[in-house]
C-alpha cells in the first residue's frame, strides 16, 4: 500500500507537486543515527484518512442524510468541496506543523511549498475518489432519494 | 364484469354525474365484492347546457385516462364507457355519452306532436293538457305548445314526458337492451322540480319494466327485472327571483308536491323501482342566476349532488338478494334518505356521518393532495426526483404528451373548480383550504408531530415517494404517476393526518 499511495500522490514520477525531500519525508525518512526510512509512514496514514474521509462524507450525502433536499447536483458539489478543503487541511497540516517544528531529518529541505503541494495531491485524489463512487450506479442506487446523484444531474 | 347503467337525466343529472365522476377518479369504491363498469347515458334535450357540457368533457377525459393508466392504480379505478363501446351492430353510436334526442333542435313542441295535423277532438284535448304559458330561447312569453325544445322543458314536465318517451324506440335504448345481462343494474339520476328529470325518471322507469311489451328491442326479460335504483333530487337550492322566467322559487315544492303525487302511483306505490333516494335541502342559500336555459345554464357545484352521487355507491353496495324483482316488481324496495350529523352552513368532514366521512374523507383528500403535488411543485421535481427518474421516466417529454397536459391536468383542473364551487355554495362543502400548505390543507385535521416526525411539505412528499416507488415495476409512466401517487398520499395522509379508511 506504502508504494500505491506514493505513486498516486507522487502522479507516478510524472509531474509531482512537491520535491523528493517531501517524498522522503512522507516515506518516513529518519537521519538521527543512521539513515533510513524508518519514521512514520505518512502517505499510509494519510491515504487512509484520505479514503475515510471521503467515504464518511458519501455515506452522510448518499445514506445518512439521504434527502430530497439534498439530493441535487450543487448538493454533491457542496459535498465535494468540504471533502477537497478536509483533505487539503489534513495533507497540509500535517507536514506543515513538522516544517514548522523543524522536527525532520535535516538532510531534508522541506518548504511550506511542498506542504501546499502535498496537501493539493491529497485534495486532487480525495476529489477523483468521490466522483468515482458517485459515478457507478452501486453503491449510490442503494440510497432512496440520492440514488440519481451525481457531479452533472440532477 | 358486471355494468351499472346510469340514466343522468337534466341539468341535475349532469351535475350528480359530475360528483360521481370526481368521487370515483379519487377512488371511492363500494364495499362490494363485486366490481362494475360505468356507463352514462345522459338525457337533456337542452345541447348547449354547459354543466351538460362540462360532464361530458370530464367523462372523455375520465375514461382516456383510465385506458392509458389502467384500472388497479387507485385512482381512476372503475372504469367509466361510452354505451357504443358495448355494441358491435351496424348502427353504431358515435362514442359520445348522450343520449341523441331526435327532432327536438328548434322544434316548437307543436310541430314535434304535429299539432297542425290533428283532427278536431284531438286538437282540443292537446290544448287542454298543454295549456299554460312558457318563454321561449329570445325571453318572449309564448303558449306552452309554442315552446322551443332546445333550451329543455323549460319546467314543464307535461312536455317531457311526451318528448322522452321517444327514448323506447332509440338506437341507444336498443343498444342498452341488447346490452344488458342479468347481474347489470340501472341508476336514475333525475330532480323533481323541474321539467326534464320529473318527466323523464317515471318514463324511463317505465320503458325499463314494460320491456316485454317492446317489440323493437331484445334482452327484455332481464330489463324486465333489472335491479333499478333512483335517486331523486327535491328542491335543494335557492334562485334568484325575475318575474319574467318561467322558473320560480315558489313553484319548486307545488311541482315537487305534484311529482311525487305522480310517483305515488306510478313508481313507489306500484313498486316498480327496488332501491329509491330521496335527497333535498331547505337551507336557504345563495340563491342561483335565474337562467331557464337560454344562457346555457351552469350552476355552481353543491354538495348535494355529491351527496346524491353517493346514493349511486351507496346502491351498487346493496346486496343482490336485496334487490330482487318479479315480473317488474320490486320485492323488496328500499327507500332512503341522506342526512349529516349538524346542520352547518359550511360543512366540513367532521360535520357528516360517520359512514359518509370513512367513504370519501380519504379518497378525497388524497385527490386534493395529489392535484396540489402536481400544480405547485411537479415542475421542480421532474428529472429531479428520484421517483421522477426512476423508469419508467416521468420527464418533460411525458408532461408534454396529450396525457398530462391534456387529460389529467385538465380533469384535475375541473376537480379543483368543483371543489371551489362547492365551498363557495351556499350551503357550502369545504373540508379543504385548497390554497394552504400541506399540513393545513384539510380543515379540522392537523398533522401529526413528534421529536422524530418530519414535517409535511412538498420535500417530505418527494422522500416519501421515492421511496414507495423504489424497486416497483410500473407499465407505464402514466401508471406509474396514478399508482405512485395513490399509494403515497394515502400513506402521508393515514400516517400523518390520520385519516382512515
Amino acid at each position: 500500500m506504502e508504494e500505491f499511495f506514493a505513486s498516486l500522490y507522487e502522479w507516478f514520477g510524472l509531474n509531482p507537486l512537491y520535491s523528493t525531500d517531501m517524498g522522503d519525508h512522507l516515506r518516513g525518512w529518519m537521519c538521527i543515527d543512521q539513515s533510513g526510512y524508518f519514521g512514520t509512514n505518512w502517505y499510509i496514514m494519510i491515504g487512509w484518512s484520505m479514503i475515510a474521509i471521503t467515504a464518511f462524507f458519501y455515506a452522510l450525502q448518499y445514506h445518512i442524510i439521504d434527502d430530497s433536499r439534498f439530493n441535487k447536483k450543487h448538493h454533491w458539489w457542496v459535498m465535494a468541496l468540504i471533502i477537497i478543503v478536509l483533505n487539503f487541511l489534513l495533507a497540509f497540516l500535517i507536514p506543515f506543523n513538522t516544517v514548522q517544528s523543524g522536527d525532520f531529518c535535516s538532510e531534508l529541505n522541506l518548504t511550506v511549498a511542498d506542504c501546499i503541494g502535498f496537501g493539493l495531491s491529497n485534495a486532487v485524489w480525495s476529489f477523483v475518489l468521490f466522483l468515482l463512487i458517485t459515478s457507478f450506479k452501486y453503491p449510490r442506487h442503494l440510497g432512496t432519494n440520492t440514488r440519481f446523484t451525481t457531479f452533472w444531474k440532477p | 364484469m358486471a355494468r351499472l347503467y346510469i340514466f343522468a337525466i337534466g341539468g341535475t343529472g349532469s351535475r350528480v354525474l359530475k360528483s360521481l365522476t370526481m368521487l370515483l377518479a379519487s377512488g371511492v369504491k363500494p364495499n362490494s365484492d363485486k366490481n362494475f363498469e360505468i356507463v352514462p347515458i345522459i338525457i337533456d334535450p337542452h345541447k348547449s347546457n354547459e354543466d351538460l357540457k362540462r360532464t361530458e368533457r370530464l367523462l372523455g377525459n375520465y375514461q382516456t385516462i383510465s385506458n392509458e393508466a389502467g384500472l388497479d392504480n387507485g385512482f381512476f379505478s372503475t372504469k367509466i364507457t361510452t354505451l357504443d363501446r358495448l355494441t358491435t351492430s351496424q348502427n353504431r353510436l358515435s362514442g359520445s355519452f348522450t343520449f341523441n334526442l331526435q327532432e327536438v333542435g328548434g322544434r316548437k313542441f307543436s310541430e314535434y306532436i304535429g299539432l297542425s295535423q290533428l283532427d278536431k277532438p284531438n286538437k282540443a284535448l292537446a290544448d287542454i293538457l298543454f295549456s299554460g304559458k312558457s318563454i321561449n330561447k329570445r325571453h318572449e312569453e309564448v303558449n306552452l305548445l309554442d315552446v322551443e325544445m332546445d333550451i329543455g322543458f323549460v319546467g314543464n314536465p307535461n312536455i317531457g314526458s311526451i318528448v322522452l318517451n321517444q327514448v323506447k324506440d332509440s338506437q341507444e335504448f336498443k343498444d342498452f337492451a341488447s346490452n344488458f345481462n342479468e347481474d347489470d343494474r340501472v341508476f336514475i339520476i333525475s330532480s323533481i322540480f323541474g321539467g326534464t328529470g320529473a318527466a323523464g325518471f317515471p318514463t324511463i322507469l317505465k320503458n325499463i319494466r314494460d320491456a316485454m311489451n317492446n317489440r323493437n328491442i331484445d334482452g327484455k326479460g332481464f330489463l324486465q327485472d333489472a335491479k333499478i335504483g333512483a335517486v331523486t333530487v327535491l328542491p335543494y337550492f335557492n334562485i334568484e327571483k325575475d318575474s319574467d322566467s318561467p322558473i320560480q322559487k315558489s313553484d319548486f315544492i307545488a311541482k315537487t308536491k305534484a311529482a311525487l303525487y305522480y310517483y305515488k302511483d306510478n313508481v313507489t306505490g306500484n313498486n316498480s323501482i327496488n332501491s329509491l333516494y330521496y335527497i333535498a335541502d331547505n337551507y336557504s342559500g345563495k340563491p342561483y342566476k335565474n337562467d331557464p336555459g337560454d344562457n346555457g345554464q351552469k350552476n355552481d357545484a353543491h354538495f348535494v349532488e355529491m351527496a346524491s352521487a353517493l346514493a349511486i355507491i351507496d346502491f351498487l353496495e346493496t346486496p343482490d338478494s336485496d334487490l330482487e324483482t318479479s315480473e317488474g316488481k320490486a320485492l323488496k324496495p328500499i327507500y332512503k334518505e341522506f342526512g349529516i350529523r349538524k346542520d352547518s352552513s359550511n360543512i366540513k368532514f367532521s360535520d357528516l356521518e360517520d359512514y359518509t366521512e370513512r367513504k370519501i374523507a380519504m379518497r378525497l383528500s388524497q385527490l386534493v393532495l395529489f392535484r396540489k403535488y402536481l400544480t405547485e411543485h411537479l415542475s421542480n421535481a421532474i428529472e429531479k426526483e428520484a421517483w421522477s427518474n426512476d423508469s419508467p421516466e416521468i420527464n418533460k417529454k411525458f408532461i408534454d404528451d396529450t396525457f398530462y397536459r391534456t387529460n389529467l391536468s385538465e380533469f384535475l383542473s375541473s376537480f379543483a373548480d368543483w371543489l371551489k364551487e362547492m365551498s363557495d355554495n351556499k350551503r357550502g362543502f369545504s373540508p379543504f383550504n385548497l390554497d394552504s400548505t400541506i399540513e393545513a390543507l384539510i380543515e379540522g385535521r392537523s398533522v401529526k408531530s413528534g421529536w422524530f416526525s418530519s414535517k409535511v411539505d412538498f420535500s417530505s412528499m418527494d422522500n416519501k415517494l421515492s421511496k414507495e416507488g423504489k424497486g416497483k415495476t410500473y407499465s407505464s409512466a402514466s401508471q406509474k404517476l396514478i399508482k405512485l401517487f395513490y399509494d403515497t398520499t394515502e400513506e402521508i395522509l393515514t400516517s400523518k393526518f390520520g385519516l382512515k379508511n
